[in-house]
């Protein structure tokens, strides 16, 4: 809950960001149109797919007797702005920093 | 990047470290939602969803379809900011607030019935319901607006 590890550990294997990808693309899916498209087990798929679902990455929906699978993209946001935006930030601000303490030197 | 068909619906969801009812008060109270939601001041009544923009201009309204306080909202969505989106049909947005163990609680957003509405779903999906979301959040743990 609220995990950032549990995001970063779920981002940290190829199969599960290729299921993101799947999904960014066209969400919405069942369990079987995303295993159509990988080289990979039923059971495999499945694994995954509740690795991204603890992380908050992927919310399933049922529709009669089908499971909808659905990327939230709002935990990668919260990273973005966690851990992107404050580097970032400080990088500008170094630069911006930089710059006035040369000029003022010149 | 592959570009991205915007769904006929979408869903988001979100941890906050808050009641239930504080969460229902930011998203029907309009001096809450002016902090998060673009700028826009939002009143939630049984009846209808009314939409200030930010300066003051008339965003419309949409009826309110189910009013649960604090677990369930059900109202019409049309994106009257944009005139050429507001063209097209309306669409439907729900929120679903969960209790959780330790002081947070779920908020599920649910977007759907865009069918109709193929250049709201792009205006919405991307950053479109993430910011809000995340600004929400924001507000809600630490009582401040996102920056910029």
């Amino acid at each position: 809950m609220n995990d950032d590890d549990g995001v970063f550990r779920a981002l940290a294997d190829p199969t599960r960001r290729h299921l993101l990808d799947r999904l960014f693309e066209r969400d919405g899916r069942t369990l079987t149109e995303l295993e159509s498209e990988l080289e990979m087990s039923r059971f495999g798929v499945m694994k995954h797919l509740r690795v991204l679902e603890d992380a908050g990455l992927v919310v399933t929906r049922r529709q009669g007797r089908e499971k909808l699978h659905y990327l939230n993209p709002v935990p990668i946001r919260l990273i973005h702005d966690r851990w992107i935006d404050k580097y970032t930030e400080h990088r500008v601000s170094a630069l911006a920093e930089l710059k006035t303490t040369l000029e003022e030197s010149a | 990047m592959t570009t991205m068909t915007a769904q006929a619906t979408q869903v988001y969801q979100v941890f906050i470290k808050a009641t239930p009812e504080a969460i229902w008060d930011a998203i029907t109270k309009p001096e809450f939602t002016e902090r998060y939601f673009y700028g826009a001041r939002i009143e939630n009544t049984p009846e209808l969803h009314v939409t200030l923009g930010p300066d003051q201009s008339d965003w419309g309204q949409t009826p309110t379809y189910e009013f649960e306080p604090p677990r369930r909202l059900v109202h019409g969505w049309r994106s009257a900011y944009n005139p050429e989106l507001a063209a097209e049909d309306e669409s439907r947005v729900t929120w679903e607030i969960e209790q959780q163990d330790g002081g947070y609680s779920l908020l599920t957003v649910t977007h759907d019935r865009l069918e109709g509405a193929p250049k709201t779903a792009e205006s919405v999906s991307g950053t479109g319901w993430m910011m809000v979301l995340s600004g929400l959040k924001t507000l809600l743990e630490t009582g401040e607006p996102l920056a910029g």
